[in-house]
């Protein structure tokens, strides 16, 4: 099966303002298939938002992409230098959902301007009343009151307004959606309307993928079909949420699990454990694995080289102490990263 | 009654308490300053050698019961509201027997005339500036922003005697003081404003410069705030044009800036002050400065009652006005929160 999103490659980094870079997304490459949700998860600060930012293609200075292709929808465009896209692609092919909804709506506009100027953008010739229609359609397929088109931001609550957001930023049946953290400042209950709402999307095949990001691991098992676990800008593991839950590899990946809770009886007696030692200074990145200075099996080579994304039966990790322990060790030519 | 109806009762109410202190206040006030604006009077008779001895003491005892100076102040405070009721603000004492309100009518269109377009074109211009200087960065922002902080942050009356230095004195382009050239009246002819308007743009130009400088600062840190707003990012995202964009940030960034110009035109009187008494310029402010050195009581009082009435104006349609401009306050207006 074609991929709907293959990202190559992609480095960005934030340029601080005394001219130095800070590199945040490093060399990530990843696909999303149609119909699949895929997860990234790792703790503040590895990259999550970076990743989401360029690969919704809002990446906006002092963020710049640095490298890295992306093939989406069949097509395929070089990510750095100006604007090498059409505009048109933001909303139609991919769409983002923001982080923190609260803020993301205009105050001074009603959910149905905001609407119409959404369909506008893409349409110019779009009749007002065509267009809230369509809005109101939308609302009604996914159970949520159309009155809401008539509110201003102000007058919706939290979760209404994530609903709300998730509705608006899929009005234009974009193929892939990036969810950025959607559900982090919800209770519970709203998280779980809006996962289902979200799922709903994929089901009736409004959207076609979704790149669900968020540092909940367990919401995201029960969302994603695969998981990626980012550590300081880099892709460390990615396989199926199975895979990822049952087996862990990477000693990173295998701390995050440590550090949840899971209510599941097999393991519910165990105690929890945080991962000691601090993410590394996204500006002065240990030369070898990023995770060596907090990995409990680090040798010599760990904090030397870098370990490579290598893919071994069909799930990717990257981790000396994993290859050697599955007797493939890459060789040095393969190892550059 | 709705909530909104009860909204401006209140706020009406409020309003008119203010206004009925104000008043106290203005009456007051005037009478603190040591010294009788009947010294005064007969003093420049006695040294106009006409009358001496008791004739002067007749005289002055005339003059204290002619303006009811004789009596408590509580009895003149009443006597006051009572004329002011009926639209009657005395007579002037400096330039006696003139009717205040004719001294009034006869220098406000100055002071209007030179304030009014000043403040406006100042507003326009520098909201423009400000707005463009957030958008466009680099090296146009920072010029200009350095240069309206600059302008701005200069107390207004060494900037008017700088230009007046520079423009009339130094580089002698317009005439140094005054409304119209001496020996002139003023008629409604050709000539008369001809030569009116040589006299007018100094002032008008001092008064928008520095009207510029602080529009230009404030909507420039305001439209920086929105910039990065949340909204704009996900309105971006969405694929909505650059131009759509601008049209949120301008009504968001524009509150502020709204109240601003209110304010400055609701206290057009008393910011006049500075340059009338500068550039010689006949008008409101001339009046109240030769009123405040002759201790003319009644001129004060009508001069400031002016101010307070166009100060309080002003607030209160801005209080209203701004339920129109922002959903989030018109809710607080309407009892909604």
């Amino acid at each position: 099966m074609q991929p709907l999103l293959n990202a190559q490659r992609i480095c960005a980094a934030y340029r601080l303002e005394n001219g130095d870079e800070v590199q945040a997304v490093d060399h990530v490459s990843l696909s999303v298939f149609p119909g699949e949700v895929l997860g990234v998860v790792g703790e503040s600060g590895c990259g999550k938002s970076t990743l989401a930012a360029v690969l919704s293609l809002t990446a906006r200075p002092p963020l710049m992409v640095k490298a890295g292709t992306l093939t989406l929808a069949g097509q395929q465009v070089t990510l750095a230098g100006k604007q090498p896209y059409p505009v048109t692609w933001r909303g139609r092919l991919v769409a983002l959902l923001p982080q923190g909804a609260m803020n993301s709506l205009n105050p001074t506009l009603r959910v149905r301007d905001f609407a119409f100027d959404v369909l506008r953008a893409h349409d110019r010739q779009v009749d007002r009343r065509v267009a809230l229609e369509r809005a109101r359609e939308r609302l009604q397929q996914l159970s949520l009151p159309p009155r809401v088109l008539d509110a201003y931001p102000h007058q919706l609550s939290g979760g209404m307004k994530q609903r709300v957001v998730a509705v608006l930023s899929t009005l234009l049946n974009p193929r892939l959606l990036i969810a950025d953290e959607p559900t982090s400042a919800l209770d519970v209950s709203s998280q779980r309307a809006l996962v289902n709402l979200l799922l709903e999307l994929l089901e009736r095949e409004i959207i076609a993928s979704i790149i669900f990001i968020s540092h909940d691991l367990p919401l995201l098992s029960n969302v994603a079909d695969r998981i990626a676990v980012m550590y300081a800008g880099e892709i460390v593991e990615l396989a199926t949420t199975r895979e990822i839950i049952r087996a862990p590899q990477h000693p990173y990946t295998r701390a995050l699990l440590q550090a949840t809770l899971v209510p599941e009886r097999t393991i519910r007696g165990r105690r929890i454990e945080g991962i000691p030692g601090q993410p590394p200074d996204l500006r002065k990145r240990p030369p070898g694995c990023r995770f060596s200075p907090r990995c409990p099996h680090a040798t010599d080579r760990c904090r030397r080289e870098r370990p490579p994304l290598e893919t071994i039966d069909g799930r990717a990790v990257a981790c000396w102490w994993v290859f050697e322990r599955e007797r493939r060790v890459p060789s040095v030519e393969e190892s550059v990263p | 009654m709705t909530p909104f109806q009860r909204y401006l009762v209140t706020k009406t109410a409020w309003y008119l308490l203010a206004f009925v202190l104000a008043v106290a206040a203005n009456f007051y006030l005037p009478r603190l300053i040591p010294g009788n604006p009947v010294d005064a009077l007969v003093a420049r008779m006695a040294a106009g050698g006409g009358a001496e001895g008791e004739a002067l003491r007749r005289i002055y005892q005339l003059y204290i019961s002619e303006f009811g100076l004789d009596r408590p102040l509580w009895e003149q405070f009443l006597v006051y509201l009572g004329n002011l009721a009926r639209g009657d603000l005395g007579t002037s004492f400096s330039v006696f027997p003139a009717k205040v309100s004719d001294l009034i009518w006869r220098a406000l269109p100055w002071t209007i005339a030179l304030q009014l377009p000043a403040i406006l074109l100042g507003w326009l211009i520098g909201n423009a500036l400000g707005a463009l200087a957030a958008y466009r960065g680099g090296w146009f922002d920072r010029g200009a922003f350095v240069t309206s902080l600059f302008v701005s942050s200069i107390p207004y009356y060494c900037l008017a005697i700088m230009l007046l230095y520079g423009l009339a004195v130094a580089l002698p382009l317009f005439p140094a003081g005054g409304g119209y050239s001496y020996g002139r009246l003023p008629t409604f002819t050709w000539s008369f404003v001809l030569d009116a308007l040589r006299h007018y743009w100094l002032p008008f130009l001092s008064l928008v410069l520095i009207f510029i400088g602080g529009q230009a600062v404030g909507m420039r840190s305001m439209a920086i705030y929105e910039l990065n707003a949340d909204y704009v990012n996900y309105a971006r995202g969405l694929g909505i044009p650059d131009r759509r964009i601008v049209t949120y940030i301008f009504r968001n960034a524009m509150l502020p800036q709204v109240t601003g110009l209110a304010l400055s035109i609701g206290s057009l009187v008393g910011g006049a002050l500075i340059t009338e008494i500068v550039f010689g310029y006949p008008g409101i402010g001339t009046l109240l400065f030769s009123a405040i050195r002759q201790n003319d009581y009644p001129l004060i009082q009508g001069v400031t009652l002016l101010i307070v009435i166009g100060i309080l104006l002003a607030n209160y349609l801005v209080d209203i006005a701004y339920g129109f401009i922002d959903p989030r306050i018109r809710a607080v207006q309407a009892g909604e929160r």
